[in-house]
């Protein structure tokens, strides 16, 4: 069954793919441990360092979101032709755009370390490199509308749906490279990409990859995978569009946001839930799966996991005005965000970027263990991070927000919890480490 | 979608004052209306209590950042420190639908 799709013709783009893949695990290696670095900077007073904190941060956030970026772009090419079985429209295309996301994300990352920025959080690079970054989406856009249009008749939804995940990204991005004078509008702007690249953007690459996963390994048949996936996509849209309100509360919106965005936030929960169903309709369907479609199930359902649990669960609950009210801007969030963004975005993309990597090869029976252990180092460590984050919202809430403590004296109180969400980090680190190793062995087992 | 009105059209200073805020990265450890950082105070209401002067002479002559030692606040020159608490008087203007919760003020006004 397996070796019909290892055996298949390899297309240039799945060749290409491979470059984003990789580039995206050594990010989230470095991720990993600039965070550490930070976590600890933290604990320690007077900590020495080349890079001040702030600046970091400002990596540590940049990095969140542009390792799975680039893991995406080599999926979606990946998948696309698995999916269409056809070439790409233009690989020289795919190639050039690799280069041009890989400069500018680099120059972010190197321009903050010699804490040259904008201070927009989570876009804290100077905006002419987000330019640079829109210029790579529209490169990515084009070349799979194309792609798309070159058989009109066999357009599939899965590939239809990472389409359009990739050109959201590129719209929700472009906005953000303008400088505000309003502040209200910057915030409001801003989460466009904060909200709308995780909760609709990268929810639309990530279920078309998903899919396709499932129908070209042959874990799930195709009529029972795309039955719901527009149903899923739309709703992915109006939900994470609309839903974005929840982070309009208190920034100088009406308070018909406070309505709109609660409620709406409800809707975004029954994607998450179809996402579900049709990962164990892929389960179930099929009961013996080779050891590399194993291990990227591993990742998979981890990120099924923390969809529904810290995404989907907290947020809820984070969604609700009056928890809102008190809860917003400690530590809970932070929590909350880690959970989500991680979890449920970077373990799909490295569930994504282990599968393209990995292509052609088959890990032992000890490399595949090696791989569990990683995955679930990883999950046990970012569990520990982020309970302690949790548990540190909990008590600055009470102590700050209920009680009216000062910042300074309630946030000196919680150093215990940030000590364990160091030791939660150092465990995550160990398990990204190792885990990026054993991708990094498929890479060049393969790499001929 | 976007409905973003000011309660006042913003003053050339606050917007200078909002450039000194993003080149000085201050939101990776401040927020404004809860977004931004968790190591530092919510500014968004600050010059409710602190008086311009304070907020001014904090920028200027940066103290040293409890718990640590001697790592001080980044420190900024009169005029930056100027508009920055300009666009900090601004920001206050800004209605925000009853956030952050009010409490009974326990202590506390310098």
């Amino acid at each position: 069954m397996n070796q019909s799709i290892t055996s298949k013709q390899q297309f240039l783009a799945q060749i290409i793919s491979r470059r984003y893949c990789l580039s995206a695990v050594c990010l989230f290696a470095l991720q990993s441990v600039v965070a550490l670095m930070g976590a600890l900077d933290l604990v320690i007073s007077d900590l020495p360092s080349p890079i001040p904190f702030e600046y970091g941060r400002a990596i540590h956030l940049g990095l969140a979101d542009f390792w799975p970026l680039i893991g995406t772009m080599g999926m979606v090419y990946f998948f696309m032709t698995a999916e269409l079985n056809r070439e790409i429209h233009s690989p020289r295309l795919a190639r050039w755009q690799y280069w041009v996301v890989m400069l500018f994300t680099l120059s972010i990352f190197g321009t903050l370390a010699l804490r040259l920025g904008n201070g927009r959080e989570f876009l804290e690079g100077k905006p002419i490199f987000y330019l640079g970054i829109c210029l790579a989406l529209t490169l990515a856009s084009y070349n799979l509308i194309r792609t798309l249009l070159t058989d009109r008749q066999n357009i599939t939804p899965a590939a239809a749906t990472m389409t359009v995940g990739m050109i959201f990204l590129l719209l929700l991005l472009l906005p953000n490279t303008i400088t505000f004078n309003n502040p209200i509008v910057d915030e409001a702007t801003k989460f466009w990409v904060v909200h709308l690249w995780e909760e609709m953007a990268f929810e639309l690459t990530s279920v078309g990859f998903i899919a396709t996963f499932f129908i070209v390994s042959g874990l799930a048949n195709r009529t029972q995978i795309e039955k719901w996936l527009y149903l899923e996509a739309s709703l992915a849209i109006i939900g994470g569009l609309y839903g974005t309100g929840h982070h309009y509360y208190w920034i100088g919106f009406p308070a018909i946001w406070l309505i709109l965005g609660s409620l709406v936030s409800l809707v975004e929960v029954i994607p998450v839930g179809m996402l579900v169903h049709m990962t164990y309709k892929g389960l179930k369907s099929k009961e013996i799966h080779n050891r590399r479609e194993k291990l990227t199930l591993w990742l998979l359902l981890s990120s099924v996991f923390y969809h529904v649990t810290g995404a989907s669960l907290l947020g809820l609950f984070l969604t609700i005005p009056w928890v809102n009210l008190y809860m917003h801007g400690t530590y809970f969030t932070s929590g909350h965000a880690h959970l989500a963004l991680f979890g449920s975005l970077g373990f799909v993309v490295l569930a994504g970027c282990y599968y393209v990597l990995s292509q052609g090869s088959e890990p032992t029976l000890q490399e595949y263990k090696g791989g569990v252990l990683a995955v679930i180092i990883l999950n046990i460590g970012l569990i520990i991070m982020s309970s302690a984050l949790l548990a540190a919202g909990l008590k600055e809430t009470y102590l700050w927000r209920i009680l009216g403590m000062d910042f300074m004296d309630a946030h000196l109180l919680l150093n215990p919890y940030l000590i364990l969400r160091v030791l939660g980090g150092t465990m995550f680190t160990l398990g990204d480490l190792l885990l990026s190793w054993y991708i990094f062995k498929a890479w060049r087992e393969t790499n001929l | 979608m976007i409905s973003a009105k000011l309660p006042s059209s913003i003053p050339e200073q606050a917007v200078a004052g909002k450039l000194i805020w993003q080149k000085n990265n201050c939101v990776s450890c401040h927020t404004l209306f809860g977004h931004g950082g968790y190591e530092a105070d919510d500014l968004t209401h600050i010059t409710d209590a602190e008086t311009t002067e304070y907020l001014i002479d904090f920028l200027v002559e940066a103290p040293v950042m409890r718990p640590h030692k001697y790592a001080r606040h980044p420190a900024l020159d009169q005029i930056d420190a100027e508009n920055l608490v300009n666009y900090l008087e601004f920001l206050n203007t800004i209605p925000t639908l009853g956030w952050p919760p009010q409490q009974e003020q326990v202590e506390d006004d310098s």
